[in-house]
């Protein structure tokens, strides 16, 4: 199937009921339903020739830029295209427009889909649904500054092509999408946090304003990669589409991504504190106390390649705590091991819960689970390195950003009580200068009129804790946790749970509109409606506040 | 239609003379030929012949040839999956050269404020340093006073009896010089034998095997928790199921394929990649790099950060490299070889029996006893 150039890299054209209703349901996930308008021009037609501008949320239709307007982009696609008039109708002669260095700056070109491993034979087939992101650097030294995502395999005429582009002057990324016969400018990075765009067209999954790679790392699920090469028919369209040769790992990838997300993330904070007082906290911290995005992680063991009598293997470390940032970014000194899961269980629950892959569009399904074993939504990057660079720069002290995840900090995403803790974030001018300290007194007074185990008590016991200590006390909290999963994983019903909470949390990521494709995480029989479920510091799992 | 004259040595390196050369070229020829003829089916099941693996030097390359270059990162994978966190993991991945197992190896430098201000890395295989400290000994002694210390001394890296000790003083730990790998799964003999056992199709109950763990599994080359292994027979045999006949492209070897730098930034604002340095192989088969800011810049590499943090493990690095093997593949659609239709399976399965039948796979270098084995698993 090709996709429909005012989409980007998304099955929703074709998604079926099941997932508006639980889009409906969705637990603290930004509320209201966002129309979905997508990344296109809007009730319009476009004027050849000219760039065309269509925030989603903010312009009820695509209208020709200004010159003004133009020469206000600075970036690559801007500067080396629609400065010049030039508007490629096609990847190709995008890639063909750009600046070629002696030697050649090769593109970097990579190979996703969901459906990349199901078995050739399958019937019937699941849609394909390959793309190609390509990155390049096209203005400025080493550095990345245009990523390019296109379907693969398909026309390159009718297939989507969108272009993330890094303006070094503005410092943002501005979003393009091509539509015929012309492109459209769908609004930059600060589009992304703005209230009339925000969560709105291309901004549902470039929630902050960053580029995205939702399987960020190992063993980057559905990237052909080091640990996954895709599985394509010997006539597959694909293969012969000429970057098919040029497709490199998405080890890789993750590199640029994760330094691409930083780049924007050092702008963006340059911007906000620049003159001593930040004008909405709250777009700061909600990346903090809330899930504003998710990355998705697995195990590395290909789920087929299990046998009952075969190794213990790790589940995701975000599965268990936001390690990223409590560990390698708060570098809290934890000692504690991997929890093990054991293959046998891992295998009975499969069956126990009627683990499949399902494509409801196409009718395809096959039991067991995801390619990779135990897909389930982690801590974001993005909304992680917004804290690191927030403590780094002197905004929030460590502590502060370590009370904050220490709070259900057994609930890495979708945390109820952490959320909670947004309603004492200020959400206008605040002085950079003692921010932290200003939400942490309110948490604090209102403590005092809590019960003992409400999240806001638990902040405030944290907070008290010595400066000298806290690092100290936080890791012994999470070595105890994970020695009870440690032990709670090897017991059936131990394992069971985690399933069920594993479940749960891809409940909630399906109700995301970065959920693009069925194919992306295992159904099971676990009832749509079950209870959600939260894991509490015993490493016992009970039914979510 | 042509054939190689001769196998090359590692990354074209010019250390060897003629005999040196020579054994070289035997060495390597007969390690594909040994690979190719497989383990003796009285011993071992459903792994021999490698029947589209051959020899550049015995079986014409035909014109319908192309390079397949396999890639993956240098970190070693075993160590980042039981590791919790970065930190952790760039710690234990720096403490030993036995956990270095991508077919990269490294040693830091650190001045005495304990910055990092040098890191070597190096991808040869220790089977080239074997045979040529049986030939040249003094050219040995040279290359480590040029290369790691230029204190080294002849009985820090031979015996008595003149024997070359690979894992010498100055090639035994992280921090005192790394000149080749010594790590025990780091061999060329196992990449050879590798490759060729990845050559056999398999088609198991009716479905043909195409993933990397699943063939690892079934055809029990490599170790199955590197990044390297598994992939390296995941590419070789998607070749291989396209009927093609496949070989290891000459110089055989593993190279450096590239340093990226995404996300790194040097205190003024120079370009990082800058200070990558390949220091032996030829352009295209760079086999050592060199990881250090040239004094007169006034920092360290310690003073580099990579998206925000500065470079305190030289493993941080090797996250961001990449070590490359080239395969050459022809007759696409020609080989007539039936899959196999079961795995391997060894007649005496203990442990101890594999692992004496892998070693027995790699044949001995003309001049001295072979420093590895290859990985059965």
């Amino acid at each position: 199937m090709e996709f429909h150039e005012h989409r980007r890299a998304t099955a929703w054209m074709r998604t079926a009921p099941g997932v508006t209703a639980a889009r409906a349901e969705a637990p603290q996930l930004g509320g209201e339903e966002v129309p979905d308008d997508g990344c296109g021009a809007g009730p319009t037609s476009l004027e050849p020739g000219r760039l065309h501008r269509r925030v989603s949320g903010v312009d009820p239709q695509a209208v020709a830029v200004t010159d003004a307007e133009l020469a206000a982009l600075g970036d690559p696609m801007a500067v080396l295209f629609f400065r010049r008039g030039v508007f490629p109708m096609t990847v190709q002669e995008l890639l063909a427009g750009l600046p070629q260095p002696p030697g050649g700056l090769p593109n970097a070109v990579y190979l996703i889909g969901e459906a990349g491993q199901v078995p050739l034979n399958a019937s019937p087939s699941p849609f394909r649904d390959f793309r190609f992101a390509i990155t390049r650097t096209a203005l400025q030294g080493n550095d990345v500054d245009l990523l390019i995502s296109t379907g693969a395999g398909d026309d390159p005429a009718t297939t989507f092509l969108q272009v993330a582009a890094w303006d070094p002057d503005a410092g943002v990324f501005n979003y393009y999408s091509r539509i015929d016969p012309s492109w459209v400018w769908s609004g930059d990075s600060w589009a992304a946090l703005a209230e009339g765009s925000r969560g709105r067209g291309c901004f549902d999954s470039h929630i902050n304003g960053s580029v995205v790679m939702k399987e960020l790392a190992l063993p980057w699920s559905n990237w052909q990669s080091q640990a996954a090469t895709i599985n394509l028919p010997a006539d597959s369209p694909v293969r012969a589409d000429p970057l098919f040769a040029q497709v490199v790992g998405a080890e890789n990838l993750e590199l640029t991504v994760r330094a691409l997300v930083g780049r924007w993330t050092a702008a963006r904070l340059a911007a906000v504190t620049r003159t001593g007082t930040v004008e909405r906290p709250d777009h700061l911290l909600r990346q903090l106390f809330t899930t504003t995005s998710v990355n998705l992680a697995s195990s590395a063991v290909q789920s087929a390649a299990v046998t009952p009598a075969g190794r213990d293997f790790p589940l995701p470390v975000g599965f268990w705590l936001n390690g990223d940032a409590l560990i390698n970014d708060l570098a809290l000194p934890v000692t504690a091991s991997v929890p093990l899961a054991p293959a046998d269980l891992y295998l009975a629950a499969l069956t126990t819960f009627g683990f499949r892959l399902q494509e409801r569009a196409s009718g395809f399904t096959r039991p067991g689970d995801t390619f990779f074993a135990f897909v389930v939504p982690e801590a974001a990057f993005e909304d992680n390195d917004v804290i690191r660079r927030m403590v780094e720069g002197g905004l929030l002290p460590a502590k502060f950003a370590a009370c904050a995840l220490m709070v259900d900090f057994g609930n890495p995403v979708f945390s109820a009580d952490r959320a909670r803790l947004m309603a004492y974030v200020p959400t206008g001018p605040t002085p950079a200068a003692g921010l932290a300290e200003e939400v942490a007194r309110a948490i604090t007074e209102a403590a005092g009129t809590l019960p003992a185990g409400s999240p806001e008590a638990r902040f405030a016991a944290d907070w008290a804790l010595p400066d000298a200590d806290w690092p100290q006390a936080f890791a012994d909290r999470i070595d105890t946790y994970l020695g009870h999963v440690s032990a709670r994983i090897g017991t059936r019903a131990g394992f069971e749970d985690y399933v069920r909470l594993a479940e749960s949390r891809r409940r909630d990521f399906r109700a995301m509109r970065l959920n693009e494709f069925d194919l992306t995480l295992p159904a099971t029989d676990i009832p749509a409606d079950a209870p959600r479920l939260a894991m509490l510091e015993d490493a016992t799992v009970a039914p979510a506040p | 239609m042509t054939k190689l004259p001769s196998y090359n040595p590692p990354g074209h390196l010019t250390d060897l003379d003629g005999a040196g050369l020579k054994a070289w070229d035997t060495f390597i020829s007969d390690s594909v030929d040994r690979a190719a003829q497989g383990p003796d089916p009285s011993e071992v099941l459903n792994d021999s012949p490698r029947s589209q693996y051959y020899n550049l030097t015995r079986t014409d390359t035909d014109a319908d040839a192309t390079e397949a270059t396999v890639t993956w990162t240098a970190f070693p994978r075993t160590i980042k999956l039981t590791s919790l966190g970065d930190l952790q993991r760039w710690k234990r991945a720096d403490a030993s050269r036995d956990v270095q197992d991508e077919y990269c190896e490294w040693s830091v430098t650190r001045g005495t404020d304990g910055k990092i201000t040098k890191v070597t890395f190096t991808c040869e295989g220790p089977e080239y340093w074997s045979l040529l400290a049986q030939t040249d000994p003094a050219a040995v002694l040279a290359l480590y006073r040029q290369f790691v210390d230029p204190g080294v001394q002849h009985g820090d890296l031979f015996a008595v009896d003149g024997t070359y000790n690979p894992r010498n003083r100055w090639n035994d730990s992280t921090s005192h010089g790394a000149m080749h790998l010594v790590q025990r799964n780091n061999t060329l003999g196992a990449e050879i034998e590798l490759a060729a056992a990845a050559t056999i199709v398999r088609v198991i109950d009716g479905e043909e095997l195409t993933t990397e763990q699943q063939l690892v599994q079934c055809s029990m080359y490599g170790q199955a928790e590197r990044n390297s292994d598994p992939h390296i027979g995941g590419s070789v045999n998607a070749i291989a199921r396209q009927k093609a006949d496949i070989a290891l492209a000459d110089p055989v070897g593993l190279y450096f394929n590239d340093l990226s730098t995404d996300g790194w930034a040097a205190p003024d604002g120079s370009d990082p990649k800058d200070y990558w340095t390949y220091v032996r192989g030829d352009a295209d088969h760079p086999v050592r790099a060199v990881y250090e800011v040239p004094q007169e810049r006034g920092f360290t590499v310690g003073d580099i950060t990579i998206n925000g943090k500065p470079i305190q493990f030289g493993a941080q690095i090797t996250d961001f490299i990449t070590i490359r093997l080239t395969a050459v593949a022809c007759r696409f659609g020609r080989s007539t070889t039936e899959p196999k239709t079961a795995c391997v399976q060894f007649i005496q399965p203990t442990p101890a029996a594999a692992s004496g039948l892998a070693a027995e796979a790699v044949p001995t270098l003309r001049l001295t006893a072979p420093p590895s084995s290859v990985s059965r698993r």
